[in-house]
C-alpha cells in the first residue's frame, strides 16, 4: 500500500535535501522525541538560526517528517511501498535510505505510542455483593426492606477502582434479565454472520 | 464611614465543612458471596458535607455495632465537656 502525500506535505518535505544528512537524522531524532514527550516550539528557532532559515521552515520540515513517519507507521507498510512512497519526492538515493532507516528503527515505538492514544474504558476486574435487609432508619423504625449492595472492582489503564452500588432485588431481577438479553443476542443470525467474518479474516 | 464589602471572617466555615445531614440506618446482611449465611447487623451512615464554596459532598460508612458503640460514646462525651464549659 503507497502513501498519497499531499501537495502541502511535499511542499514541507522539500527543506529535507536542502541540509545535510546529519541534519534529517537529527530532525527524525527530534520527531520521535516530540511524539514522545509533546513538542517543544524553542527547538526550532534555535535550529533555524543555526540553519539560516525561518523557523517556519524547520517545523514545516521535522512536521512533514513527523507525519510520514506515524502514517507509514500506522498502516505499518512494507519496506518496498515505503521507498516507492518516497520515491515520488524526487530526493537522493543517501537521504532516501536514510527515511528508510529512520522508519524501520522507530516503527515499533511509533506504533506503541499510537495503541495509547486509543481510548480505554474501564474494565471488569471482580464484584463482591451482600444481600441486606434494612430494619430501620432516622425516618422510619420497624421495617423489612431487602437490598443488595455490590462492591464493583473494575481496572482503568492500570489503576484499580471501586464503586459500591446499592438496588432493591427487583432492580437486580431487572438488570440481569437486560444482561441475559444482550448474550441471547449473540445467538442470532446477525451476530453469528458478524462473528465469523471477524474469524476468517483475524488470520 | 463605609461598610467593608468583605463579610465577617467566619471561623467555621473557612476553615472546616459544615455538616448538612446526618441520615442512618440499621440493616442486617443476611448473605453475601463469600458467606452464604449471615447474621450481621450493622449501622450505616450518610453524611452530607457542604465545603465553604457550597459545594455539597456525600460520604457513606458502615459501622458493625461494637465500632458503633464506640462512636456513639465519643459523642456521649463531647456532650459531657460541653456541660462543663
Amino acid at each position: 500500500m503507497l502513501l498519497e502525500l499531499s501537495e502541502e506535505h511535499k511542499e514541507h518535505l522539500a527543506f529535507l535535501p536542502q541540509v545535510d544528512s546529519a541534519v534529517v537524522a537529527e530532525f527524525g531524532r527530534i520527531a520521535v522525541e516530540f511524539l514522545r514527550r509533546g513538542t517543544n516550539p524553542k527547538i526550532y528557532e534555535g535550529a533555524a538560526r543555526k540553519l539560516n532559515v525561518s523557523s517556519d521552515t524547520v517545523q514545516h520540515g521535522v512536521e512533514g517528517l513527523t507525519y510520514l513517519l506515524t502514517e507509514s507507521s500506522k498502516l505499518m507498510i512494507s519496506e518496498l511501498d515505503f521507498q516507492d512512497s518516497v520515491f515520488v519526492l524526487g530526493f537522493s538515493e543517501e537521504l532516501n535510505k536514510l527515511l528508510l532507516q529512520l522508519y524501520l528503527d522507530n516503527r515499533k515505538e511509533i506504533r506503541t505510542i499510537l495503541s495509547e492514544l486509543a481510548p480505554s474504558l474501564p474494565s471488569y476486574h471482580n464484584l463482591e455483593w451482600r444481600l441486606d435487609v434494612q430494619l430501620a432508619s432516622r425516618s422510619l423504625r420497624q421495617q423489612i426492606k431487602p437490598a443488595v449492595t455490590i462492591k464493583l472492582h473494575l481496572n482503568q489503564n492500570g489503576d484499580h477502582n471501586t464503586r459500591v452500588l446499592q438496588t432493591d432485588p427487583a432492580t437486580l431481577l431487572h438488570l440481569v434479565q437486560q444482561l441475559e438479553q444482550a448474550l441471547e443476542e449473540m445467538k442470532t443470525n446477525h451476530c453469528r454472520r458478524v462473528v465469523r467474518n471477524i474469524k476468517t479474516t483475524k488470520k | 464611614m463605609e461598610a467593608s464589602s468583605e463579610p465577617p471572617l467566619d471561623a467555621k466555615s473557612e476553615v472546616t465543612n459544615q455538616l448538612v445531614d446526618f441520615q442512618w440506618k440499621l440493616g442486617m446482611a443476611v448473605s453475601s458471596d463469600t458467606c452464604r449465611s449471615l447474621k450481621y447487623p450493622y449501622v450505616a451512615v450518610m453524611l452530607k458535607v457542604a465545603d465553604h464554596s457550597g459545594q455539597v459532598k456525600t460520604k457513606c460508612f458502615e459501622m458493625t455495632i461494637p465500632q458503633f458503640q464506640n462512636f456513639y460514646r465519643q459523642f456521649k462525651e463531647i456532650a459531657a465537656v460541653i456541660e462543663t464549659v
